[in-house]
């Protein structure tokens, strides 16, 4: 166990390796996970995970060198100080290449809950079971739980550097998942995902999770390919987040400085209808991905990006915004200690609309909710913004539940769907696909549903 | 790396609650890498890694609790951490240990620690001046050196104990080529259980010239043929195709749930006569070679298919056991964070008895497969879907124009059924196969195949 104070020492005694004229910045951090999977009542995987480390910068004439080592000891840690100037001394100078001076940093109270950390290993295991019972009990048609998981985790960080930054923080959370095979008795199975997540296990719906799953898989019973035809769509909260995943890519600097976003030069411009409001929020507790900073201990926070189909701008960490003369947005972005700041997302949130989707869907006639995206690794481009998915879900007439469909498939582009969004609903969800998406469901006018 | 005493006492503490089967797995992994985009050295990065997981077994249960320090006190914590989620069991002991043999399978002629680092910065750069020469249509060069270092060790409660030193070296390309708005990629990307001396087999400025030569080619690649026909694989590239299609589909895990088109099915004759195949992690120096494997067995041969005959299947420890097979030397994993799992090494297609350039002029409509971009199995049925990023139309006998978009759709096992021509040349491709999260180092080989037919989904 590693607490705030031992972590700002260890990063302390990197920084005050720093000779004169260079910029150093040490980022340490431990973590601790448990993750308990079930499997027909025996538990088939207990994976405890405990890691602790330190990644220095050093940047010496605009010149960036990286070290990093776990564990270290005095004599190591020293020894990566000394790698990373040697690494600096070897790269391409960069005006980029600067460090964030200190700014100050309010705590987010809530993030880490002290019951977080309560639960025994048989308690754990027991709330794995107890997802799994759920999901069983929830319809006669699940033949069976393919998965049920239970997940949890802590972590700290602290961020020191010779330009003033001194910032340490902590965080925890908790998740349950079950994946649900439903079967009419044919050799049809139909497979339903259900998740939960919460900031300690007494908050955590681990029933929901288990039928959400059920209830998923079941409702795909009797699936088929639909007619080729043209209707409104709905993405339900699951298939929203996964679209808004490949719109993120976009909105990040980085990817407008290296020439691979459809959002590049367009600030001011409509890129999507009036219902798109989206905007990256770092101290949303609601979301899993609240930071009280980023990174590189620059604070988070609420950064809009579409306003009412407008984009307003990006999401920056400290290079981006010197090489695009912006600010940073307290989105610099670590994979642990062994890597640099990248930018990413903290909580993406489409802001909600006041309506039910069932009173939305009520008002299309006839329309298809989608509950899944499939494809979407190799049938979407970031880049060029082609989106070709198959989907999962149903069709609804005038709201009501009519025929469940696979195997049809959607073929747009992002900014042909953003600008058809014709409503979002009031079922506003977080959900943790790539780092954190929070949206409600998203009405899009009519498409081309392709089927036989 | 740690004492006989502290392994003993940390897996006595992990079969403390009624576990079967204990194991510890140690590393200490160095790397340095170097990244070159857009003409600039962005990154040099050197890393040093560390940790243990410790494995408790008992029937299907598994439990494993990893750490990065390597002290006694957090090696005794990881075990206990494992076996609170076993109890109510009489539990087993831990026999005797016997040190296996050291095994110096992949030797190292420049340990790469050794090379001062502003030889791998150059390098790169060497990688990304050739590529630009190749046509004033390369826009953009991606090149990067890696090395990685590894010392493991690994002890169990059989009485096991293997030590074991890793040394991989690989450079990579991708060269992005666009005229009058197509863009086309094209990349290189080989490595070695060897030193430095890679570069000397693979030398920067090739590397970058093979990158850039396929992106341009392909700028000139017109839409696809469709429906069925013959289709040459080219040698290297296309045992992507074995290794997804048919490969996985004889890892032990997946047949053991059930999830392979391959179940029950050894002894059989499912390829054609002129298909004999093995997995080989014992070839010296291989990219997906090494001494043993990360549960401690030797790597070797297993033949998977013999004239056809279905022969084996790749094993790990915990599947060899619950399915009464031999272990193969294919447990492996990614790191000390994860669960070692049944992969592939180095999946080879053996050479046969026909001249290459005769297989070709054998087609009268076909296509050349040269490189595979991504694809998808599904290894219950065997069913895939392939895309190719460098392919060319065989036009009697003659390999003329490039084309794009093109798919190969099909079923592992009827493919291998209808090879019809196996050549006696012989490259490898390396890769990065990932598989449950976990990436591991792995070539595929093959000489020149034939495919009598298979569909191909073109743009027409």
């Amino acid at each position: 166990m590693s607490d705030t104070a031992d972590l700002l020492e260890l990063a302390r005694r990197a920084v005050d390796a720093a000779r004169k004229g260079e910029s150093v910045e040490a980022y340490a951090s431990w973590g601790r996970e448990t993750e308990v999977k079930v499997y027909a009542g025996e538990v088939e995987a207990l994976v405890s995970a405990e890691s602790r480390g330190v990644g220095v910068r050093v940047i010496s004439d605009g010149k960036l060198g990286y070290a990093y080592a776990a564990d270290p000891d005095p004599g190591e840690l020293a020894e990566v100080v000394e790698q990373a100037r040697t690494n600096a001394a070897l790269s391409t100078a960069d005006d980029g290449n600067v460090l964030p001076g200190p700014q100050p940093i309010e705590p987010l109270p809530g993030i880490l809950l002290p019951d977080l950390l309560a639960a025994t290993p048989e308690e754990k295991v027991e709330l794995a079971f107890a997802i799994e019972r759920a999901c069983r009990e929830a319809d006669p048609r699940v033949k069976g739980v393919e998965s049920a998981q239970y997940g949890e985790g802590l972590g700290r960080v602290a961020v020191v550097s010779t330009t003033g930054v001194e910032a340490s923080a902590e965080r925890g959370d908790c998740w349950a998942a079950a994946v649900a095979l439903a079967s009419d008795g044919g050799a049809e199975t139909q497979t339903g995902f259900g998740l939960q997540i919460a900031r300690r296990p007494a908050d955590l719906a681990v029933e929901a999770a288990g039928r959400e799953a059920a209830e998923r898989g079941v409702r795909l019973l009797g699936a088929r390919k639909p007619p080729t035809g043209r209707m409104p769509v709905m993405l339900d909260p699951f298939a929203a987040a996964s679209f808004l995943g490949v719109v993120t890519a976009g909105l990040s600097a980085e990817s407008v400085l290296k020439g691979r976003s459809l959002f590049a030069g367009r600030i001011g411009e409509s890129v999507a209808s009036e219902h798109v409001r989206l905007v990256d929020d770092g101290r949303e507790l609601a979301g899993p991905g609240a930071e009280p900073f980023d990174g590189e201990g620059v604070p988070t926070r609420r950064t809009p990006l579409i306003e009412d189909g407008i984009l307003r701008g990006f999401l920056h960490n400290t290079y981006t915004a010197a090489r695009m003369n912006a600010v940073s947005t307290g989105n610099a972005s670590r994979a642990g200690f062994k890597s640099t700041p990248g930018v990413s997302t903290t909580n993406l949130i489409l802001s909600p609309g006041t309506e039910t989707p069932e009173k939305l869907a009520a008002g299309v006639g006839r329309a298809l909710l989608v509950q899944d995206l499939i494809g979407v690794h190799s049938g979407a481009n970031p880049i060029s913004g082609d989106f070709s998915v198959g989907v999962n879900g149903m069709i609804l007439d005038g709201g009501v539940p009519a025929e469940p469909v696979r195997e049809a498939t959607i073929a747009s582009t992002i900014l042909e769907i953003l600008t058809n969004v014709i409503a979002v609903g009031n079922d506003l969800r977080f959900l943790p696909f790539g780092g954190s998406i929070g949206t409600p469901t998203i009405l899009i006018g009519e498409m081309t549903v392709a089927g036989t | 790396m740690i004492d006989e005493a502290v392994l003993r006492d940390a897996l006595a503490a992990a079969l403390a609650t009624g576990g079967e089967f204990a194991e510890l797995y140690a590393e200490n992994r160095g790397s340095t890498s170097v990244r070159l985009e857009d003409r600039k050295v962005e990154e040099v990065t050197t890393g040093r890694d560390r940790g243990a997981g410790l494995r408790v077994v008992r029937g299907a249960s598994t439990a494993y609790a990893y750490t990065n320090r390597l002290d006694r006190d957090a090696l005794l914590d990881a075990a206990k951490v494992a076996a609170a989620a076993l109890h109510d069991a009489p539990n087993a002991v831990v026999r005797d240990m016997t040190r296996a043999p050291e095994r110096a399978l992949n030797p190292v002629l420049l340990p790469p620690e050794a090379v001062e680092t502003a030889r791998k910065v150059d390098a790169v750069r060497a990688i990304d001046d050739a590529a630009r020469e190749v046509s004033g249509d390369v826009r953009q060069v991606i090149a990067s050196y890696a090395e990685g270092a590894q010392e493991i060790l690994i002890a169990n409660s059989d009485g096991m104990i293997v030590a074991d030193h890793r040394v991989r070296t690989r450079l990579a390309c991708t060269v992005v080529a666009q005229r009058d708005g197509n863009v086309q990629t094209g990349s290189w990307n080989p490595g070695a259980s060897a030193g430095f001396e890679l570069l000397d087999q693979h030398p920067p400025d090739q590397v970058g010239r093979k990158a850039a030569q396929q992106a341009v080619v392909m700028l000139d690649a017109t839409g696809a043929p469709a429906g069925e026909m013959p289709v040459v694989l080219a040698p290297g590239g296309g045992g992507v195709l074995f290794h997804e299609a048919s490969g996985h589909g004889l890892e032990a895990d997946l047949i053991h749930k059930e999830a392979s088109v391959y179940r029950d099915r050894a002894g059989e004759k499912i390829g054609s006569e002129l298909l004999s195949a093995v997995d080989d992690g014992s070839v010296p120096g291989l990219w997906g070679s090494f001494a043993y494997d990360d549960e401690g067995e030797p790597s070797q041969r297993t033949v998977l298919f013999e004239k056809g005959v279905l022969t084996g299947a790749m094993t790990d420890l915990l599947r060899a056991r619950m399915m009464g097979l031999p272990r193969t030397g294919n447990g492996r994993r990614q790191s000390y964070a994860h669960l070692p799992i049944p992969r592939m090494t180095n999946s080879n297609i053996l050479p046969g008895d026909d001249d290459p350039e005769e297989i070709i002029r054998g087609v009268k409509n076909g296509l050349y497969a040269k490189s595979f971009a991504g694809g998808q199995v599904n290894t219950a049925t065997g069913d895939f879907v392939f895309g190719l990023s460098e392919a060319y139309v065989i036009s009697n006998g003659e390999l003329t124009r490039p084309v794009r978009g093109a798919n190969l759709i099909g079923n592992g096992p009827e493919v291998i059924a209808r090879i019809d021509a196996v050549g006696h040349d012989f490259e490898v491709w390396w890769g990065v196969c990932g598989k449950e999260g976990q990436g591991v180092p792995v070539t595929c080989g093959m000489p020149t195949v034939r495919i009598a037919r298979i569909t191909v989904g073109g743009t027409g």
